[in-house]
């Protein structure tokens, strides 16, 4: 993981040059991802699907620098601020601490970076007021239904202000209706803030109805097997940051059934 | 703040929210009087239940001298009860053996939970330790008791030191069970946060532990009342144990049972205090 000490304006805030990730115990090899590369720019959303099984997570993994590829390398073009660079994660599992408040729980990070002066915690209720949940910041998460406390764990993530966020499939488990909230709310929070948001789903309604650009990708090894740039127009009174309405745009089914036939193809191919 | 603007219709999660104070504590109240009634109805029938054992087991014992003496009889115990109580002994005895109990629960449960906690820094040391914790374990603790007597004497030290080896390895496995069971997600999580590792041990490894802490805590009361008891058994002056060996060896069986209610009534309130605190520390468990 190469990362530059100072951010530039026009370089891409993330960078994957020819990733590749095998797994090798010592009988068997399996690999994984075959080569990988894109780019992630500033105030852009970058959704990548592919087919279950294909590798998603671990590409995320090897972005995050949590595992080190057997090949190529991601660059970071995002500025550090206390030890880490400012890059937020989301998964599936919301992680709340049980023995935290919502507010506790939003302020986490804060308390391990040493920063909870009273302007912490007036962020941390602020982002709560924002996702909607004003008045549940001292509920313990065993009070909040799904949707709240995906939202608690969004506030944790954005309270950081991170230049990049890496999501991976964090609205699976969430019912459809509250899912399309939570997707809503949160590209605004991304696009509003010039933020960077790459996107790990399974879900092609939701790469194309919150991504700029969607990378479909094939089945294991995984390469890159087709590049959407997603351009949606909802109506005079649509807004791109209303996943209902960009749901309603012309050219939604169109890019969807494309992507879904992309994915199809990969499955022939591995059966 | 720089989170900029959220839709205000968004920030209203529908069909999230609970329904209206007034009939969410309506149906509350309804619900609780509910709970307590169960509540009243469960206890009502133990102490049925109790009165009818006893009421039969005094029948049985009523006309037969011999059954009697073999069994006592539940107006005997509480006749002894009664005298134990006046000449003040049936409180000494309970205060001691009460003492020798928390102590060894306290020092066994103290070393235990923090060598179990603390092993999670080292998986090389956890295993290179987890064969001697596993032997450690197996040992019957009244085995050692003849050892502990002459290192420790015959005095409260003995009994304390039995209660805490009653408890402390019951202690580090459960302890070192509940550390090492956090999700890992959760302590990628802090890494990405950029905790170090004692902020990740303070922050999420203790406060997840504490559910099998105090699973090993409610355990471990009746293990250190064993252990004192056993300690008492060994050599003593005072205490439950020794009235009830005393009162056993002179055949008195009534008063062997009378200290043993007094017994099941000192493990019952230290359980009880376990419970309460367990409420007390871990506010965010609804199930308690």
């Amino acid at each position: 993981m190469i990362m530059s000490g100072s951010a530039t304006g026009t370089a891409p805030k993330l960078s994957a040059r020819n990733l590749a990730m095998t797994f090798d115990d010592g009988t068997t090899r399996v690999p994984v991802i075959g080569d990988v590369s894109f780019d992630l720019h500033a105030g852009e959303i970058v959704a990548i699907v592919g087919p279950s099984g294909c590798g998603k997570t671990t590409m995320l993994n090897v972005i995050s620098g949590l595992l080190a590829p057997t090949g190529g390398e991601v660059a970071w073009n995002v500025e550090m601020a206390h030890r880490r660079p400012r890059i937020g994660y989301m998964l599936q599992k919301d992680l709340l601490f049980p023995w935290r408040t919502a507010k506790a729980n939003v302020m986490l990070g804060m308390e391990i970076r040493r920063n909870t002066g009273a302007e912490a915690h007036n962020k941390a209720r602020a982002l709560l007021d924002q996702l909607g949940l004003h008045g549940f910041a001292d509920h313990y998460p065993s009070t909040l239904s799904g949707g709240m406390r995906q939202r608690v764990a969004l506030a944790r993530t954005l309270i950081h202000d991170p230049e990049v966020l890496l999501f991976d499939e964090p609205f699976a488990a969430l019912d459809f209706q509250t899912k399309l909230l939570i997707e809503s709310d949160t590209v605004r929070l991304v696009r509003s803030e010039g933020r960077a948001l790459l996107l790990i789903t399974h879900d092609i309604e939701e790469a194309v109805s919150m991504a700029d650009r969607v990378i479909v990708l094939t089945g294991r090894p995984t390469r890159i097997r087709s590049t959407y740039t997603i351009d949606l127009h909802p109506g005079a009174a649509g807004d791109r940051n209303d996943m209902i309405a960009a749901r309603e745009a012309p050219g939604f089914s169109a890019y969807v059934k494309q992507i879904w036939r992309d994915l199809d193809v990969g499955r022939e191919r591995a059966a | 703040m720089s989170v900029g603007t959220a839709s205000t219709e968004a920030a209203a999660p529908p069909a999230e929210v609970a329904p209206p104070a007034e009939a969410a504590s309506r149906t509350g109240n309804a619900v609780r009087r509910r709970a307590r009634r169960t509540r009243l109805l469960v206890l009502l029938t133990q102490l049925a239940l109790l009165a009818v054992l006893l009421g039969l087991w005094e029948y049985a014992t009523y006309a037969d001298r011999q059954a009697a003496f073999m069994f006592g009889r539940p107006t005997a115990i509480f006749g002894f009860l009664v005298t134990m109580a006046s000449d003040g002994s049936l409180f000494r005895d309970t205060w001691v053996t009460g003492m020798e109990t928390v102590l060894g629960f306290v020092v066994g449960n103290v070393l235990g939970t923090v060598l179990g906690l603390a092993l999670w820094y080292s998986p090389f040391v956890s295993r290179v330790v987890s064969p001697f914790v596993v032997a450690l374990g197996s040992i019957p603790i009244i085995a050692l008791a003849p050892m502990v007597i002459i290192w420790f004497g015959t005095g409260l030290a003995s009994k304390i030191a039995m209660a805490t080896l009653s408890v402390v390895v019951v202690a580090l496995v459960t302890s070192y069970k509940g550390a090492t069971s956090v999700d890992p997600d959760q302590i990628n999580l802090m890494r990405t946060l950029g905790a170090r590792k004692w902020q990740i041990f303070n922050r999420l490894v203790v406060p997840a532990s504490l559910t099998d802490i105090f699973a090993g805590l409610k355990l471990t009361v009746g293990f250190a009342l064993i252990g004192a008891i056993i300690g008492e058994f060994m050599s003593s002056s005072e205490g439950l144990g020794h009235a009830i060996f005393k009162a056993g060896s002179l055949y008195i069986i009534p008063k062997v049972l009378a200290s043993l209610v007094a017994t099941i009534a000192l493990a019952l309130a230290l359980t009880f205090v376990v419970g309460k605190l367990e409420k007390r520390l871990m506010p965010w468990r609804r199930d308690l």
